[in-house]
């Protein structure tokens, strides 16, 4: 009972860091139409700036919170550059964030020097309920997507701004003759989902230490979570996320952890196969 | 997803030659750049090694093989419009083949082993094809290109955590290719047989892209539903095409792992996957010698920027990348030949016809 406890609090955390990387992809997909395949180093440049914040001797809370900032800025001015021109043809889209992707990793591997850096949990310790341990800062994760994933929901679902943006999805003819900035909304949104990345790579980074490839493994995970959960809708992107990440977490307590990394790719891409659609196959965002 | 497999968006270069106008006629008298470009390289591929060091005709030895590697991608991307992410797949597998065959049963002779491994690679890429490009549902561009990227990530998480495929060093020191009882070893020797290979497979993929299948090929790529109306089956079509681009990829793997002399899990994963996309984005899709010369620049840069400027050159790639994709979609090739000229006739040339026609 107690390992199936801790089992199921490993496998709700790791839920909650996929989901964490999968929002951003997904509301740019979503929302945009463009599979971000900079997506992954937008997570990596989010741990690295909390990194280089720990690194000059200030908190690293106080890195978290400047790393989706950051990476959004960021992320707004690729926008306005670069991202906007592929607008017209999606699959040049991949490969042109394909390449933006490739120097920002690149960047970050010259300036870690290839190296392995640790960042240390900003809550340590654990949570003791009973005769069970919990890591606490695993609990603050999964309690900072709850947030996020609601707050998310709440800004495109019942503010004025998420209004604008789906209209701006789903028709950006009539969006633009009834006044919205189409333009703006694309940027913003771009921005918006590049934070999240940032905020995603600031959290996890105590976990999984600072490396140059650590956004590829994310990028691939990240893709197939929005792919099964169904592209256009935000409940897919989420659905998607909770799917992979529970079964990226729990197989491995099943079998050898090189095979239970594979059998969640390959068990998703059949699943893909047979229902494009993907779990929901709604568009937009459900009230 | 909503609208999977209707809304297949052609490469860019198709958009661009659509909107040129030039017809066949008022190009007739133009020269043609293609068959002067394409001598010219031969020319300086052959007398290469006479002029350059031992230690680069070697690199450049390296630089061919990458440059068939290249051709596979551009026969599927360029071609066909099929976004292949994990082309790496097929060229490390039969790298690791081939590395099997010498290791276990001895097998070096090259009239075994580069059969076996473009064997592999067809079979490898068949199967692949089978199960992301045909059944009931149209495959989307997205999935093929997500398909292929975790065959690859796949195939090198496997190779790595397998004791049996020498985990993560891979197989090191195979035994030299052999012709008979002749050696074959770096150096000159190695680097004529390797351009005649991809001379040999650029004429035939020539030849297979201006016959009727390619005329196909071509119709699929601009606009898939048409030609799925003309009767066509656009799905099977674009399995052939895979599986020939994978056997090719095949050959170029298996001549990799032995001019090399090991063969280790990056020949399969997503790092050379990636890096042909980059060869032949850059030399420009859609024209076999644009893939040859992709390569045959980034990889030159390479040689002599990596040197020195070790750190930055992965950045510096990336960045010329992105302004190609951004400001040259077509290609380096782009800046030398003309649209007509890249799209070209199809079937029975124009002179043909006129003399056939009373």
């Amino acid at each position: 009972m107690d390992t199936l406890l801790i089992a199921a609090f490993e496998i709700l955390s790791f839920g909650a860091i996929v989901v964490l990387v999968v929002l951003g992809l997904g509301i740019i997909a979503s929302m945009m139409g463009i599979f971000n395949f900079a997506q992954g180093e937008f997570v990596l440049l989010g741990a690295y700036v909390t990194y280089l914040v720990h690194s000059v001797g200030l908190p690293v809370p106080l890195g978290m919170l400047a790393a989706p900032v950051a990476v959004g800025t960021l992320g707004f001015v690729l926008e306005k550059l670069v991202v906007r021109r592929f607008y017209a043809a999606p699959i040049v889209a991949m490969l042109g964030t394909y390449a933006l992707g490739l120097i920002i990793r690149e960047a970050v591997r010259g300036l870690t020097g290839g190296l392995y850096l640790s960042v240390p949990e900003p809550i340590s310790g654990s949570i003791t309920i009973g005769s069970l341990h919990f890591a606490s800062w695993r609990g603050v994760i999964v309690v900072i997507t709850l947030l996020v994933m609601a707050a998310s929901h709440a800004l495109l679902a019942y503010t004025s701004f998420g209004l604008r943006v789906r209209a701006s999805l789903e028709n950006p003819q009539l969006a633009r003759a009834s006044g919205i900035s189409t333009g703006m909304i694309y940027s913003v949104t771009f921005a918006f989902g590049a934070a999240l990345a940032g905020l995603a790579g600031a959290l996890i980074v105590p976990v999984f230490s600072l490396f140059a490839d650590l956004g590829i493994r994310f990028l691939i995970q990240g893709f197939v979570a929005v792919m099964v959960g169904g592209v256009g809708s935000f409940a897919g992107s989420v659905a998607g996320a909770n799917v992979i990440g529970t079964f990226s977490a729990w197989l491995p307590w099943l079998m050898s952890p090189v095979i239970a990394d594979v059998l969640v790719f390959v068990l998703a891409i059949i699943f893909i196969k047979f229902r494009p659609q993907g779990l929901v196959s709604g568009r937009g965002v459900n009230r | 997803m909503s609208s999977t497999g209707t809304d297949i968006q052609p490469p860019p270069h198709v958009i661009e030659a659509a909107r040129s106008p030039a017809t066949a006629s008022a190009f007739a008298g133009r020269m043609k750049v293609l068959p002067i470009l394409e001598v010219a390289l031969l020319i300086a591929a052959s007398i290469a090694p006479l002029v350059l060091r031992d230690y680069i005709t070697v690199y450049a030895t390296r630089v061919l093989i990458l440059c068939l590697f290249a051709l596979s991608f551009d026969l599927v991307w360029g071609y066909a419009g099929i976004l292949s992410l994990g082309q790496s797949l097929f060229f490390g597998m039969a790298g690791y083949g081939v590395a099997l065959l010498s290791r276990d049963f001895g097998v070096g002779s090259i009239f075994a082993v580069l059969p076996a491994g473009t064997l592999i690679g067809f079979v490898a890429a068949l199967l692949l094809a089978g199960f992301l490009l045909l059944g009931r549902h149209p495959s989307s561009v997205v999935f093929v290109s997500l398909g292929t990227m975790t065959g690859a990530y796949t195939a090198d998480r496997l190779a790595r955590g397998s004791h049996y495929l020498g985990g993560q060093n891979g197989i090191p020191s195979i035994q030299p290719m052999t012709i008979g009882s002749y050696q074959l070893s770096e150096g000159p020797g190695f680097y004529y047989l390797v351009l005649a290979t991809l001379v040999l497979i650029y004429l035939l993929s020539r030849f297979l892209l201006r016959s009727q299948f390619g005329l196909a090929l071509a119709g699929l790529r601009e606009n898939e539903q048409r030609i799925a109306f003309f009767g066509y089956k656009v799905q099977h079509l674009k399995a052939i095409i895979f599986a020939i681009s994978g056997a090719i990829a095949g050959t170029a793997g298996s001549l990799y792992a032995f001019h090399e002399g090991f063969v280790w899990t990056n020949m399969l994963g997503v790092v050379m996957s990636t890096q042909v996309v980059l060869y032949v984005l850059f030399g420009g899709s859609g024209t076999l010698i644009g893939a040859v010369i992709g390569t045959a620049i980034v990889e030159g840069l390479s040689f002599w920027l990596s040197d020195n400027y070790r750190d930055i050159w992965p950045i510096i790639l990336g960045v010329l990348l992105l302004l190609v994709i951004l400001f040259r979609p077509l290609g380096l090739i782009s800046l030398v030949l003309g649209e007509r000229e890249r799209v070209g006739n199809f079937g029975p040339s124009l002179k043909e016809k006129r003399n056939a026609a009373p």
